[in-house]
């Protein structure tokens, strides 16, 4: 399974993903993370792990919300977005986290 | 009184107190008049001949009135460096054009005045739709944002290639390469503008193979993919035919040739993609016939302007970098008319008017023509994230085969999408950036080093004129 942006890439360190969230809360986007077990190219709503962290500011705030939800889901695959109120859809995603043995 | 007779279309038609309405069609029209033919009465000639005029009073005039239907050439500005050369701006009233028609526009604008002798050139600069004419218009079938939302792809630049060689393949080979890219990293294959259906791969063939190669890529990497299925066809019923076997197949996307097929063609199939929740991917073969020369014709802008009027979801625009012609401002305007809701005036990008678009859906532009993976920082840098990048034989000629290039375009993609996420000059950088990326990726790797020396540098024909303050 590929799954999208940066899945091309070696996997995120926990530095890089703090400077990418860096990024997405400098755009005053709002973050969310959503997990799945299964990944399916044409399933659109994975589900969410509590509500979109509106108003958090620091990847610290992010990154651990991100760890709670990989230990509360240990085989799933874990995807942080990236939310625009003005244009009303998500301009970022990319999953952050993968079941351990894939 | 009826009186006959010539009279100057300068009388009439030259009107440099006239304050254009809101609701105005503005045009910018650069103009060569005869070396007898003062500039004024060039200006007054295509303001006169594109609307109410003929070369000579005639009766019948007097049963309306022509002032309100009249066009006014209200201003004059030398350009610079050629004293040959006039821009001459028009306004147009409301009611010269029928809604929701191109055709109308075109017709209007761009008739007789094109062929008028007392001018040796013409070329119509830029355009201003009034928003009162813009909200006639369904624009583009599905928007961005949405395309984005069905195909799950978020904050990079989309990646496609077109499929080559453009002509020979059977279906079933054809369906391979397909399948090979699109395995390899890339959402999206492409029908090259030359393919429709030829005796050596037919339109039905063609496409039950590439589904099949769409589906089982999708199926491989978890990730959503296309082919831009070309329905351009000798008539619109079988464009139409094309179309809904397309749909009936379930890909995603067609695309079309909107030059070749004409604005009605295209603004039916763009109609048809909006009943059908199909993406459209434009293909524009012609337009160099018509905007590459400074001193006539079409620029590409208005070209464009009209394209998102009758409706595109992806338009190929140069890539500035690549083989094909496309000044690196210019360009940038372009992608401004396509993407944005509101384009203020710019006259170093060649946008001589503000243009507002209201709510109408925005186009992607399509950066294809020569690019490989050593172009990838710039055409990040250049067109952004909201773009899809298109590297046909940037691909295919991978000394490893079509999906070794993909993987290497995907990952020189990505690296510098993180790099610039990460606050790094993608023009500075962008070298050391690919060279970090391929020290991990030996697709990557290998793709530098086969395309290490191959450079577009020409000096480009089309250009904005350089503005004194």
């Amino acid at each position: 399974m590929m799954l999208e942006t940066f899945s091309y890439l070696p996997a995120l360190s926990a530095g890089q993903i703090a400077s990418q969230l860096r990024s997405i809360l400098d755009r005053r986007l709002v973050v969310g993370i959503e997990f799945t077990n299964a990944p399916d190219p044409h399933d659109h709503y994975w589900a969410m792990w509590k509500l979109p962290l509106f108003d958090v500011a620091d990847p610290a705030a992010v990154l651990a919300e991100l760890d709670a939800c990989r230990r509360a889901n240990p085989g799933a695959y874990i995807k942080i977005n990236g939310y625009d109120p003005v244009r009303q859809g998500q301009v970022v995603s990319f999953v952050a986290a993968r079941p351990a043995e894939s | 009184m009826f009186e006959a007779g010539v009279r100057e279309y300068r009388e009439i038609y030259w009107t440099p107190d006239y304050a254009p309405r809101d609701t105005d069609v503005l045009a910018a029209f650069r103009v060569v008049p005869q070396p007898e033919v003062a500039p004024e009465e060039a200006a007054a000639a295509v303001a006169a001949e594109s609307s109410t005029a003929t070369w000579t009073t005639v009766w019948t005039d007097r049963l309306t009135t022509l002032e309100r239907y009249q066009a006014h050439a209200y201003r004059l500005e030398p350009v610079p460096g050629r004293p040959d050369q006039y821009l001459a701006y028009i306004a147009y009233p409301l009611e010269l054009f029928e809604e929701g028609s191109v055709s109308s526009m075109i017709a209007s604008i761009t008739g007789n005045v094109f062929g008028f002798k007392a001018i040796r050139a013409l070329r119509l600069e830029d355009l201003r739709i009034p928003v009162a004419l813009v909200t006639t218009f369904q624009g583009p079938p599905t928007g961005i944002q949405v395309e984005r939302d069905r195909l799950n792809k978020y904050g990079r630049p989309l990646i496609g290639a077109t499929l080559k060689p453009k002509l020979g393949l059977s279906a079933r080979n054809y369906g391979r390469a397909c399948y090979e890219l699109l395995a390899g990293g890339l959402d999206f294959t492409k029908d090259d503008e030359n393919i429709t259906s030829q005796p050596f791969m037919r339109w039905r063939d063609r496409y039950q193979f590439v589904t099949e190669a769409v589906s089982k890529a999708e199926q491989e990497t978890g990730e959503r993919k296309g082919h831009y299925l070309n329905v351009t066809a000798p008539d619109c019923e079988q464009m139409l035919e094309r179309a809904d076997f397309a749909k009936e197949l379930g890909s995603p996307i067609i695309m079309h040739d909107f030059l070749v097929g004409g604005f009605a063609a295209h603004t039916t199939l763009s109609r048809w993609c909006r009943r059908n929740g199909m993406l459209l991917h434009v293909h524009r073969a012609l337009h160099a016939v018509i905007d590459r020369q400074k001193d006539h014709g079409i620029h590409f802008r208005v070209l464009a302007k009209w394209l998102r009027l009758a409706g595109g979801d992806h338009l190929h625009t140069g890539t500035v970098v690549g083989k094909l012609e496309g000044e690196r401002e210019t360009t940038l305007g372009v992608l401004d008319l396509l993407r944005e809701s509101h384009v203020p005036a710019n006259r170093n990008r060649g946008l001589f008017f503000d243009q507002d678009w209201a709510s109408l859906p925005a186009v992607l532009p399509a950066a294809s023509g020569g690019i490989h993976v050593w172009h990838m920082p710039a055409l990040v840098d250049i067109f952004g994230d909201d773009s899809v990048l298109q590297f046909g034989g940037g691909s295919a000629g991978h000394p490893q085969g079509s999906r070794a290039g993909a993987t290497a375009n995907r990952v020189a993609l990505e690296a510098c999408v993180q790099a610039r996420n990460e606050g790094r000059d993608l023009t500075a950088d962008g070298a050391q950036i690919l060279k970090e990326a391929a020290s991990r990726s030996s697709e990557l790797a290998a793709a530098m080093e086969t395309w290490r020396e191959i450079r577009f540098d020409f000096e480009a024909v089309d250009t904005p004129d350089v503005m004194s303050a």
